[in-house]
């Protein structure tokens, strides 16, 4: 039987957000911290541009698959650390789910859901995490309760949407 | 059915054929294709599942080679993570208990935001990080306030927000000097960062070094602030010291300055142990370069370097530069050019004023009481200064420092009363105004220089109940006099010398503050003052000082009047509230018209050398 508090202790978290360069390349970070938000390893690529073949081949699934498939794969195979849940605001880099087996959540963008009172219920298949709510990938149902244990773990004044920030502005600083 | 051929014969005109007949056995069965039975009967249909193809995703299936993108990584030292005691993890250091917040000793805290999620104060990424993994260790540091907040690290009551970034400045500096106006925390941003260090890895031993009598304070704020943290004040006999020193599994040790020079030669400078973090608390303490203290501290091996005082220029430049060299901003002895160091102290100093950061605190109100020397007192003064300024010029070239001095002494005290006949002119005053104070249930601080004054008073002001706190009073007493100060509704006056009482007391339960007499440097009176007008404090502090009118008293306020420049030109404008210049030998010989020769001859004297004092 696993020890709760041990388990507390090495739950990670990982953060994976990018940014797209004047000139349409983009970079991707990947941070994993610890419940308290504190880093613990930070994986960034360096500028990707999507080739013609690239752009012909993806068409509309351009982005899912760089963001996704190519850079956020590429991060998580380096990584040391490996996460417990992968933490996204962005629906393209959602998609790295379906080529890892880590479970994975997007936070909600609605505006009021910073805002929200803690008892306030989420809508049915998300789950609040700290101040924040989060959905999952629509083909990965099972990883609700991965997400229900992430909850568990963090505190409830976190906001999951700063470390995100975190990234972006580490991004910023490698271009 | 069996088939029999029959003989034949056939006779034709031109033809004669004969036909016999021959048996033939052809073997034919019979069998049932079932189809007339197929067609009448009902059709049967054998029912299978079968997996349908799964449904196209958006990727195409083919997968090219493509490059892997490369990617850059910063790995961060272990977070020491709290546990609590019984827990199946070791940590080095348990997770405090949360305080009550009733129990918790509260400032004001009327214009504080409540949630400190509201805000995020992040850390800056100092100049001295030059390379990308560096500069990015500081980028994906949290805020501030989540790294304090809640689970992790426990604090027991809300920081404001300029402490927070002074917390965030010294969390990201190797070297920085924080020179916060007295009173608006120093101690507690300094632990708070060196606290963070600790948890995050980044340090493993911090030296704090400070004044013996605030040793005590260091512990009482360590133990509110971070109480997780082991911390071992370095006392006793020379080999428990020795012991002390040596000691690895405590990460926070105290010592003040004279042990420090004394066990730094015991040890010896290579032989004494290297830390991660050393802190100077009153750092102004070494500000002569060329003294023992001085000389100890410089060569302590560390890897960062903190200095914390309200007052880096006490008396001239090269105090700051002093410090600059401690903390490693500035090559030793390097020049005291205003103008580099100006734009030093934006690099590596932190300065915030009361008046700036603190706009809920209750004013500051203060009043010079002019006051005329009783009679006796009056000619017991006269008569010493025309005496003293006969001598001196009586004695020529050969006067020095001290025998002007001596005479600036010896009139200083008979301001404060006069031995002979014990009229006091400030004595009357003061008993006047305590009758008022102590009616109203408050409490005051009086500061003088001697502690003779002090006793004296003691003796006078019975009927307050007056304390003592002076270097008379031993070490392990004076704690308890400060408490009964606080907690006893009949003391109503706590007499201090400013030697041990100026710096680093929290008495903000005290609303009324006496300068009885004049210290040479108005950084130590504003030090003495800010004992009770600093956060916590509830009420307007009134700050009287005693100057008697046409004395040497009167004189010494104007000269320190005129000092402040320096300190705005060093450290910016506006910044001249509370900190100038002492007096120096020249000034001390300008308090008196001396002059030396006869007649036409007749010249001032000047002090033979610059000495300060």
């Amino acid at each position: 039987m696993s020890d709760p508090a041990a388990d507390s202790r090495t739950f990670r978290l990982g953060f994976l957000a990018a940014l797209e360069t004047e000139d349409g390349a983009f970079v991707a970070g990947l941070l994993v911290t610890n419940r308290y938000g504190r880093p613990l390893e930070f994986q960034c690529t360096s500028p990707v541009r999507p080739t013609r073949a690239q752009e012909l081949l993806y068409g509309e699934t351009l982005r899912p698959f760089l963001l996704g498939e190519l850079m956020g794969r590429a991060l998580l195979e380096r990584l040391g650390t490996q996460p417990d849940l992968l933490v996204t605001d962005h629906d393209d880099i959602l998609d790295l789910r379906n080529h890892i087996a880590i479970p994975m959540a997007r936070i909600e963008t609605q505006p009021d859901t910073a805002t929200a009172g803690p008892t306030d219920a989420p809508p049915l298949g998300r789950v609040r995490m700290g101040r924040r709510i989060l959905s999952i990938h629509s083909a990965h149902q099972d990883d609700i309760s991965a997400l229900h244990h992430g909850a568990t773990q963090v505190a409830e004044e976190t906001d999951l949407q700063e470390p995100l920030e975190r990234v972006r502005q580490a991004l910023a600083e490698t271009l | 059915m069996d088939h029999v051929a029959q003989n034949t014969a056939v006779h034709f005109d031109t033809l004669q054929v004969d036909a016999h007949a021959l048996p033939v056995h052809l073997a034919v069965k019979l069998f049932n294709s079932g189809l007339g039975a197929g067609i009448t009967r009902a059709p049967r249909f054998d029912v299978t599942s079968e997996d349908l193809v799964p449904p196209p995703r958006l990727m195409p299936a083919w997968h090219p080679n493509w490059a892997t993108p490369r990617t850059i990584g910063v790995q961060f030292a272990d977070v020491i993570e709290p546990t609590r005691s019984g827990s199946a993890m070791s940590s080095p250091y348990p997770l405090p208990s949360p305080l009550d917040s009733d129990s918790a000793i509260l400032p004001a805290t009327a214009s504080r935001p409540r949630n400190r999620n509201d805000r995020r104060t992040r850390i800056d990424v100092p100049d001295t990080a030059l390379s990308i993994t560096d500069r990015l260790f500081f980028l994906l540091q949290p805020p501030i306030e989540s790294l304090l907040s809640g689970q992790e690290l426990l604090m027991p009551f809300e920081p404001f927000p300029f402490q927070y970034q002074g917390i965030a400045w010294l969390f990201s500096r190797s070297c920085g000097l924080l020179a916060d106006e007295m009173g608006l925390g120093k101690t507690m941003q300094a632990i708070s960062a060196f606290r963070l260090l600790l948890r995050a890895g980044q340090i493993r031993s911090v030296l704090l070094v400070c004044p013996k009598p605030l040793i005590t304070n260091w512990q009482r704020e360590l133990e509110m602030w971070a109480e997780e943290i082991p911390v071992v004040a370095i006392e006793g006999p020379s080999p428990r010291r020795r012991m002390l020193w040596e000691m690895q599994n405590i990460p926070v040790k105290i010592a003040n300055y004279e042990l420090l020079v004394r066990d730094v030669a015991m040890i010896g400078e290579d032989d004494f142990p290297a830390f991660d973090l050393v802190i100077l608390d009153e750092a102004q303490r070494i500000k002569n370069r060329d003294s023992q203290t001085n000389h100890a501290v410089r060569g302590l091996r560390r890897q960062r370097s903190w200095a914390l005082t309200g007052t880096p220029i006490e008396n001239r430049p090269s105090d700051f530069v002093s410090l600059l060299e401690f903390i490693g901003a500035v090559p030793d002895h390097s020049p005291s050019d205003i103008r580099q160091l100006n734009r030093l102290a934006r690099d590596f100093v932190l300065r915030r004023t009361k008046d700036r950061v603190l706009t809920d605190l209750p004013p500051r109100l203060d009043r010079d009481e002019l006051l005329e020397l009783n009679p006796a007192q009056a000619l017991a003064y006269r008569t010493a200064e025309q005496d003293g300024v006969v001598q001196l010029s009586d004695m020529g070239e050969s006067i020095t420092i001290q025998h002007v001095f001596e005479l600036v002494l010896r009139l200083k005290q008979i301001c404060n009363f006069d031995p002979l006949t014990g009229q006091s002119c400030k004595l009357d005053r003061l008993a006047a105004e305590m009758e008022e104070i102590a009616e109203s249930g408050g409490k005051a601080i009086l500061f003088s220089q001697w502690t003779r004054s002090l006793d004296w008073m003691n003796v006078h002001l019975r009927r307050f109940s007056p304390l003592i706190y002076h270097g008379g009073v031993p070490s392990a007493r004076r704690d308890d006099v400060l408490a009964r100060f606080r907690d006893d509704p009949d003391c109503h006056l706590l007499l201090m010398s400013y030697g041990v009482g100026a710096v680093g007391l929290n008495l903000q339960w005290a609303g009324y503050v006496f300068l009885y007499d004049r210290w040479w440097n108005p950084a130590v009176e504003d030090q003495a003052i800010n004992r009770a007008h600093r956060i916590g404090q509830q009420n307007p502090v009134l700050v009287t000082k005693f100057i008697c009118r046409n004395t040497i008293e009167e004189r010494i306020d104007r000269v320190l009047q005129q000092k402040r420049e320096l300190f705005r030109a060093v450290l910016g404008d506006g910044d001249v509230s509370n900190s100038s210049l002492s007096l120096d030998a020249r000034d001390i010989f300008a308090l008196f018209d001396l002059k030396a020769g006869r007649g036409e001859q007749l010249r001032s004297i000047q002090p033979p050398g610059a000495d300060e004092l």
